[in-house]
């Protein structure tokens, strides 16, 4: 576009300086980081929620949980961020929390089977105690 | 094969750190999870679940129980294997993870052996000057293994509180007593 | 000569396959610093709301990390992020319903103005708000990006000729705006 015209280009530059970039928001990468994060969490807890029927097929005594993973985003970049951090720091803490639940659950439904087990041969060594009598 | 693997921020196939009295997993029964069609691995050690304790929220009755239990535990172990088929592991590799408890530290307060269901149970305490220090769950299922290491000072109320939260049904102290003193077939 | 009120810093080499492999892993953060502020300037002029342009600028990062793999140099990744923010803008426009609004109504665009004419910017920006979303891109990338009429109508996907043509017209009504303005401003009274 080509003007000959000093009011044009005034106009234009004008333009210009209103439309300049200005600066991302503080910390702007630091939650596009932090949203990255918790994306790749939850992609991953998606893809792990099936396990859930892991919990409930026979035999096995599992109540629901949640299982996670968040390794792919845990970098050394990330540290350099305190903001970062502490978002993703309670990411993971949420999924850490899950992780005790889930072995907690299982120890639990373990030690039910065992509770089981004892009551069914407590139940075995009465009957026979009664059919003795 | 799906595997869980959950211990996002240890190396995920370390053997349980060594202590002393520590109880590892051999190396042959971690490879079961090449087998398994489905595999959970949760290892979290003292630092692990004190930081992971900090999110279970104190508002939450449960959370809160649980919170006070973690508190004063050095670590969690779970390895969960489960199969496509019976027979997919032998008893020998049941046995190499038994035969770590065969120290005078650990007691074994019960061992269910179900020829019927096929189904082996053996619940293992830790026990310092006569307090609870930890517990070992071998669970031996036809087509499932489990091992459960529960390490630290671990009142046997405060883990019988556990029961019925978060689908953890409540343990019956009286019948591992009762247990302890032969109850195994 | 137009001088932008943030540069970024310059690539220190055009990317290989075999970097931009890389980049999803360990480089990230720093694309995100590259690139924020023409991301997000951009959304921020067409949308004239910061929340919104926050909230537009993180998707767009969020789609790049999602598409890492696929640059092979730095300007085709500027190109890209210019091209996705700019459909965006649209599609967070329609999908909002928001009617057009005149010019007297157009909010201004958040962010420092330039202190030069303060007045005259915001006016600018409220002009800029105020046009239909595709002369509206096109006047950005125009005078923000200083790119040219055939780089506009690749981003845009848009001919030449309809690019030269939205430019023109936004271009002759702001200046009618302006003159209008000129005329009915008594002498001493400022514009609104």
């Amino acid at each position: 576009m080509n003007h000959n015209d000093p009011e044009f280009d005034r106009m234009e530059e004008a333009l210009k300086k209103a439309l300049r970039r200005q600066q991302a928001p503080d910390a702007f990468a630091n939650r596009v980081l932090a949203r990255v994060a918790q994306q790749e969490l939850d992609r991953v807890l998606t893809k792990r929620e099936s396990i859930l029927t892991f919990f409930t097929r026979p035999l096995t005594r599992w109540a629901t949980a949640t299982a996670l993973a968040t390794a792919m985003i845990v970098g050394g970049l990330y540290y350099r961020r305190a903001e970062l951090k502490a978002e993703r720091e309670r990411a993971e803490g949420e999924a850490a929390k899950q992780q005790l639940v889930l072995a907690l659950r299982i120890a639990g439904s373990k030690l039910q089977l065992a509770k089981s087990k004892v009551k069914q041969i407590d139940g075995n060594e009465n009957s026979n105690r009664q059919v003795k009598e | 094969m799906r595997r869980i693997i959950l211990p996002c921020f240890l190396l995920l196939t370390c053997p349980v750190p060594g202590r002393a009295q520590d109880v590892k997993i051999p190396p042959d029964v971690e490879q079961l999870s090449a087998r398994a069609k489905e595999t959970v691995e949760v290892t979290m050690d003292g630092p692990m679940l004190r930081w992971a304790s900090k999110f279970l929220s104190a508002e939450d009755p449960e959370e809160a129980k649980c919170a006070k239990l973690v508190a004063n535990l050095k670590g969690i172990y779970v390895r969960s294997f489960e199969f496509d088929k019976e027979g997919a592991y032998t008893s020998e590799e049941i046995e190499s993870l038994r035969s770590q408890l065969h120290r005078p530290e650990w007691s074994r307060v019960v061992g269910v052996r179900s020829a019927a269901e096929g189904d082996n149970v053996d619940v293992f305490f830790h026990l310092e000057n006569d307090r609870m220090a930890g517990i070992v769950i071998i669970a031996a299922e036809p087509k499932e293994l489990t091992f459960v290491h529960i390490d630290g000072p671990l009142d046997v109320d405060q883990l019988a509180d556990l029961g019925g939260e978060f689908g953890i049904p409540k343990l019956d102290q009286k019948s591992l007593t009762k247990a302890s003193k032969g109850g195994t077939k | 000569m137009y001088s932008e009120a943030v540069r970024e810093p310059p690539m220190a080499e055009p990317l290989s396959a075999e970097k931009s492999a890389e980049i999803a892993d360990s480089d990230f953060a720093e694309i995100v610093h590259r690139y924020e502020a023409m991301v997000y300037s951009i959304a921020l002029h067409f949308l004239a709301d910061s929340a919104a342009a926050e909230e537009l600028a993180q998707d767009v990062f969020l789609q790049l990390h999602a598409n890492l793999g696929q640059f092979q140099s730095g300007d085709h990744m500027k190109f890209w992020l210019r091209k996705v923010t700019a459909h965006r803008c649209i599609d967070y426009k329609r999908r909002r319903v928001l009617p057009q609004v005149s010019l007297d109504e157009a909010p201004e665009a958040a962010g420092p103005t330039p202190t030069a004419d303060p007045l005259l910017t915001r006016r600018l920006r409220q002009f800029v708000a105020s046009l239909p979303e595709k002369p509206r891109l096109v006047v950005i990338l125009r005078y923000m990006e200083d790119l040219s009429a055939d780089d506009i109508a690749e981003v845009l996907s848009m001919p030449v000729a309809t690019v030269k043509s939205h430019l023109q017209r936004s271009l002759a009504m702001l200046r009618e705006k302006m003159q209008r303005e000129k005329i009915t401003r008594a002498p001493g009274e400022v514009a609104q």
